[in-house]
């Protein structure tokens, strides 16, 4: 029946669709090289995704629309022809400001092969546009970068990638970056590497943090990045500490099997404001995995670093005594985190056992490299000895005898 | 009785058998990196890397590996990875070569339309897409489609779409 359903339901998706057409573009961006006067030569693929004849038409807008060109400006392609390159040429112009400038490659695909192929009028047009970017250095030495903050098991790492897109090379570049609380308190202050950069590349500039003993919370970082004499500064906000909202304890009292369950469900907070709009739900499963009940607590305010009971309630009507899987999700915000337990319910009672979480470890080294190390170190051992043995002892007991 | 001939002889088999026994060693330990090739470009946003004699894939998209990726994996995984220039090693006893991957950006645009007139925008590309609609030649809706979205249900006539650059 179930499989009846599915395909039922399969049918009726193919045939409410009367047509679907498309095509792509890799890649979606290039950027040019510029070089004033000459020429260069670039190029993109259109991919026949929907795998149909169809025809296309190619306009180049923009600002740089008069320097960059394509080998076509229309072309076709058939049934079972999966791509085709097209080639650009770029005449890069003698002057353009500073900083980025552009063309638009607008591919169009003309919907009167598509018609007469499927049979339906189509009234549509759909066009794609791949952007040219040609960066033009900035006299002098000049950054700019962005920074991004990455947590690695409580160990915050800063990188900023700093993009060099002056016409001279930076000699020197590091960052210094404050860590504040949303009162704007200073946590800690950071120094990362410090390095040179080559005009049009780019470097980044690390450091960590270590936030074993930070308060669990939201904390902006603001990086000024200091190269040769310039300065420019990049900030980001970040949170400390995953697990914001725990479910410490559930409990359900004064039960009596067919009647109303009150589960009560004991919340922590660790973190360091208040979290709007928290709520738990719950399902509960039978041995076949089905969902039996689903039901949700009220929403709450918890206050930063508050112990909460949040309270629901279940009818127990077709219950029977058992044991019965349960999932319990803590949501507040964008986040839900799942806890696994199960509930042996009797007439008078429903104790919940095992309130738990599947931690994933990182694993370690392998065995196979374990060994490998073991078998170097120990081939190599032996090689020195042997050596050592012969250089030291044999050789000079030998020439002694001599 | 041993000439000096012949201890020059053992020096000469000890050093040389060293070196070789040392080179063989290393070679044999050093990690055998099958896929992705050298300076490999897709426009497929799911790689399978496959190698032999180690057990964590670096990947950083500078060649310092200022800040890599790591991955810890045995012979073959599948990594997604968004676009753009990747350099990536992988380390067991002793470190890999360098290689280079190219994961080049990709805009693809599908209109369907349901017999009942409805249309959907779906996003096939590898990127978040723009899409400019148009009716009876104005722009009346400008919607940004993402990768993982299983279409934007739109009304119009002409869909243009572009990479989305504000995200």
């Amino acid at each position: 029946m179930k499989i009846l359903n599915l395909l039922f339901a399969f049918l009726t998706f193919v045939f409410s669709i009367s047509f679907a057409f498309a095509f792509g573009i890799t890649p979606a961006e290039i950027i040019g090289k510029y070089s004033p006067g000459e020429s260069n030569d670039y190029s993109f693929e259109v991919v026949n995704s929907e795998n149909i004849d169809s025809d296309y038409v190619i306009l180049v807008t923009g600002e740089l629309n008069e320097s960059v060109s394509s080998d076509s400006v229309s072309f076709s392609m058939l049934q079972g022809e999966p791509s085709k390159k097209i080639n650009l040429k770029f005449k890069s112009p003698s002057k353009l400001k500073p900083g980025r400038h552009f063309a638009d490659i607008n591919v169009l695909q003309i919907p009167s092969k598509l018609s007469s192929n499927s049979g339906t009028v189509v009234n549509s047009l759909i066009g794609l546009t791949l952007r040219f970017n040609v960066d033009v250095a900035y006299p002098g030495k000049y950054a700019e970068g962005t920074l991004n903050v990455a947590d690695n098991a409580g160990i915050f790492n800063f990188i900023i990638p700093v993009s060099s897109k002056g016409d001279l090379n930076i000699g020197r570049a590091k960052a210094l970056i404050d860590i504040y609380t949303p009162l704007n308190e200073k946590v800690i202050s950071l120094s990362t590497n410090e390095l040179s950069i080559i005009s049009g590349s780019v470097a980044e500039l690390t450091t960590s943090w270590d936030t074993k003993d930070a308060v669990p919370g939201r904390y902006r970082a603001v990086a000024a990045v200091l190269y040769d004499e310039e300065t420019f500064t990049v900030e980001k906000e970040f949170s400390v500490g995953n697990t914001i909202l725990g479910l410490k304890h559930v409990e359900v009292n004064d039960f009596s099997l067919g009647g109303i369950a009150k589960f009560e469900f004991l919340v922590e907070s660790t973190w360091s404001e208040q979290i709007p709009g928290a709520y738990i739900q719950m399902q509960v499963f039978n041995d076949a995995g089905e969902t039996m009940a689903d039901f949700n607590a009220d929403t709450y305010d918890v206050a930063s670093f508050e112990n909460k009971h949040l309270v629901s309630f279940c009818d127990t009507e077709v219950v029977k005594p058992g044991t019965y899987d349960a999932t319990a999700f803590v949501r507040f915000g964008q986040q839900s985190l799942q806890h696994d337990f199960k509930l042996e319910v009797s007439d008078n009672d429903i104790t919940v056992v095992g309130i738990g979480y599947v931690i994933k470890e990182r694993s370690g080294k392998s065995g196979t490299t374990s060994s490998l190390t073991i078998v170097l170190i120990t081939a190599v051992g032996i090689l020195v000895l042997l050596n050592l043995v012969w250089f030291l002892l044999l050789r000079k007991k030998l020439k002694t005898k001599n | 009785m041993v000439h000096h001939k012949h201890i020059l002889l053992i020096d000469s088999i000890l050093i040389v058998g060293t070196l070789l026994l040392i080179a063989g060693a290393v070679g044999y330990a050093r990690p055998l990196v099958i896929a992705p090739l050298e300076d490999y470009v897709t426009s497929e946003n799911s790689v399978l890397f496959v190698f032999d004699k180690a057990d964590v894939i670096l990947i950083d998209d500078n060649l310092a590996f200022s800040s890599p990726q790591e991955v810890y994996v045995q012979n073959e995984i599948v990594l997604t990875l968004q676009p753009g220039v990747y350099y990536w090693k992988v380390v067991g006893a002793l470190e890999s070569d360098v290689r280079q991957l190219t994961i080049e950006s990709s805009i693809d645009l599908k209109i369907r339309e349901s017999q009942d007139g409805t249309v959907s925008v779906v996003n096939s590309g590898s990127v978040p897409l723009e899409v400019s609609v148009y009716n009876q030649g104005v722009l009346s809706d400008r919607i940004v489609v993402d990768t993982d979205s299983e279409g934007t249900t739109v009304k119009g006539e002409k869909y243009f779409g572009r990479e989305n650059e504000n995200p």
